[in-house]
């Protein structure tokens, strides 16, 4: 995974190198440059239009409601950073973060252990069964989630966890582990077993090779997984919507869905509200974006 | 120790019981549940398929299949259509190909609830940006109230859902382009296939991987649509913008429902089911035969 921009890098390199310029023409060099600048600039003219709503957002949001009314496109007269504390005021945000954090935290740590757990073995052992548990854990991939929320929040109440962060830890990660499980797999059997059967060799015994051997092997894979599954947590709404009542256990997006609900809410006040709730996963993709490129590509090209 | 079929059991056990417990249970029991007529938590009594002779004369039910299904097949066309496109962008210019693509993937980022709100601000017919940019360059006959507009709403939707995940989708494609040895293209280029004709012949049959996997996304995501709807319009104008997963929560937990709702609930797995084993064969195939 660390490999990947730098295989691309050089990739590229070796490309120019194997399709030298054609000496000479001239002219028909400078219409190939041209082209492939007028190329680029078609190319970033479209993410910007991509990323207009986006930008289009935070103007809106340092925004007055009367400055708004007057400059619907153009920049704002002067930036009003009130409409932000306000809506700052109107979330619970520094507990709903905490919150978030808490359950994506929990969620993970459940996922990362169990799913490479039993991916271990699923990569290793190849016998009739072990390919029917594989195949249970794909089948999971295709069940809509509200095929079985009401079930799930039945079992929760039987449970007694409704309203806890443990019933909404235990659905995010049950609902995570077929995806956590199809990609540990085919990450460790794209990897030699050698260092595994030298620590047999040498008697450590499955935990033991498992917590010393396979677990560090996994670091890269555990890693992509975990900002995969930090976005599927702190995006979701619907399981945190039905297993959680109060308003101090509530996770970011569903403190977004309750602060503005259906209320008629002006534009300065519900822009705000969106980016506050918005910002921190957009710091996390700039900043660990190779990661989550591995995520979303995990399932190419390993069928 | 080598693993053997007793440790790997073992190590298996969490991981399985986790699973069986969290999503195979209460998937077998929303097929059970759907075959009661279970109002809120209490267990109602079994009546076989009456709730499925119901729901399939329910106009409620019919017309949110049919807005499922028709936003499903306009997402799964024309996102797979403009993210072949782009990443074709992307592959054939190197050298804005990263920052593009990290712009492209911002919208994918955002929570379905963050987008949802943004666009129905885009979308809001008195003072819209949409409607106020319409107005800047002279096509004020089109302005409309998007999301109020029967004819307009649901594809208003379909539209702010290829926003979010266009770069997705081309992210996919991309990273398949990425991984067809040079060979191949300087062989197709030796051959004088450019452009269209290397498309067509070369990269189509190449991309088989990749479109599999994006059709597959997109079909299950656009199945399930909720978010969306249920903010931006509650289903509205009338039933012309309520999916089925709209449906199965409003009638489980603002009706409570239960029963009914599950079973609109068990329809929908049988649809994502059929429509996932439709896909996938029918693009297995091309992949063989490519």
């Amino acid at each position: 995974m660390s490999g990947m921009t730098t295989t691309t890098a050089r990739r590229d390199q070796a490309q120019t190198a194997r399709f030298p310029a054609p000496d000479g023409n001239r002219a028909a060099r400078r219409r190939k440059l041209l082209r492939s600048r007028l190329s680029s600039a078609g190319l970033l003219l479209v993410t910007l239009v991509v990323l207009a709503p986006i930008l289009l957002m935070l103007k809106v949001s340092l925004q007055s409601d009367s400055d708004l009314a007057a400059n619907p496109l153009s920049l704002p007269s002067h930036l009003n950073f009130h409409n932000y504390v306000a809506a700052f005021s109107d979330m619970n945000y520094g507990r709903s973060v905490f919150n978030t954090v808490l359950i994506t935290g929990g969620a993970a740590v459940l996922v990362l252990l169990t799913g490479s757990l039993a991916a271990w073995p699923l990569a290793r052992l190849t016998r009739r069964w072990t390919k029917v548990v594989y195949q249970g854990f794909v089948a999971g991939l295709t069940v809509p989630v509200f095929v079985m929320i009401t079930p799930l929040y039945i079992l929760m109440r039987d449970l007694g966890l409704l309203d806890s962060y443990l019933s909404v830890i235990l659905a995010e990660a049950a609902i995570s582990l077929p995806f956590a499980v199809l990609f540990f797999t085919s990450f460790l059997r794209s990897v030699p077993a050698e260092l595994e059967e030298a620590a047999a060799i040498d008697g450590a015994g499955a935990l033991r090779t498992y917590w010393h051997v396979v677990l560090p092997l996994l670091r890269p894979a555990s890693a992509t997984l975990l900002i995969t599954l930090t976005l599927v947590v702190w995006n979701d709404l619907i399981i945190p919507l039905v297993l959680l009542t109060s308003d101090d256990k509530q996770t970011i997006t569903l403190d977004v869905y309750s602060t503005i609900g259906t209320h008629a809410y002006s534009a300065s006040q519900l822009l705000p509200t969106v980016v506050l709730g918005t910002a921190p996963l957009l710091v996390v993709f700039v900043v660990l974006q190779r990661h989550i490129v591995a995520g979303i590509t995990a399932g190419v090209g390993k069928s | 120790m080598r693993l053997n079929n007793r440790s790997a059991v073992l190590l298996m056990l969490p991981a399985t019981t986790l699973y069986a417990l969290f999503v195979l249970y209460p998937t077998v029991r929303a097929i059970l549940l759907s075959l009661t007529d279970a109002h809120g938590v209490r267990g109602g009594s079994f009546i076989g398929l009456a709730n499925y002779r119901q729901l399939i004369h329910d106009p409620q039910v019919t017309a949110a299949l049919w807005n499922t299904v028709l936003y499903t097949v306009v997402v799964v066309v024309v996102q797979n259509a403009l993210g072949l496109g782009v990443a074709y962008w992307l592959y054939s210019n190197r050298a804005v190909r990263s920052i593009a693509r990290t712009g492209l993937l911002m919208p994918a980022m955002m929570a379905l609830v963050a987008v949802s709100y943004l666009w129905q601000f885009i979308y809001s017919p008195i003072g819209g940006p949409l409607n106020a940019l319409l107005d800047a360059v002279g096509l004020h006959s089109l302005q409309t109230s998007w999301l109020g507009d029967p004819s307009t709403a649901l594809m208003g939707i379909a539209a702010s859902y290829i926003w979010m995940y266009l770069g997705y989708t081309a992210t996919i494609f991309l990273s398949n382009y990425l991984a067809i040895p040079d060979a191949v293209m300087e062989a197709a280029a030796l051959d004088g296939a450019r452009g269209w004709r290397r498309f067509r012949h070369v990269d189509w049959p190449l991309l088989a991987p990749s479109l599999t996997v994006n059709v597959t996304l997109s079909t299950i995501g656009s199945l399930r649509v909720f978010d969306l709807p249920f903010i931006m319009t509650d289903g509205g104008p009338a039933n012309h913008t309520q999916t089925l997963s709209y449906v199965i929560y409003n009638d489980s937990f603002r009706d409570f429902h239960f029963a009914y709702g599950t079973a609109v609930a068990v329809l929908l797995l049988f649809i994502t089911i059929a429509a996932g084993v439709l896909v996938t064969t029918v693009l297995r195939r091309r992949e063989v035969a490519a």
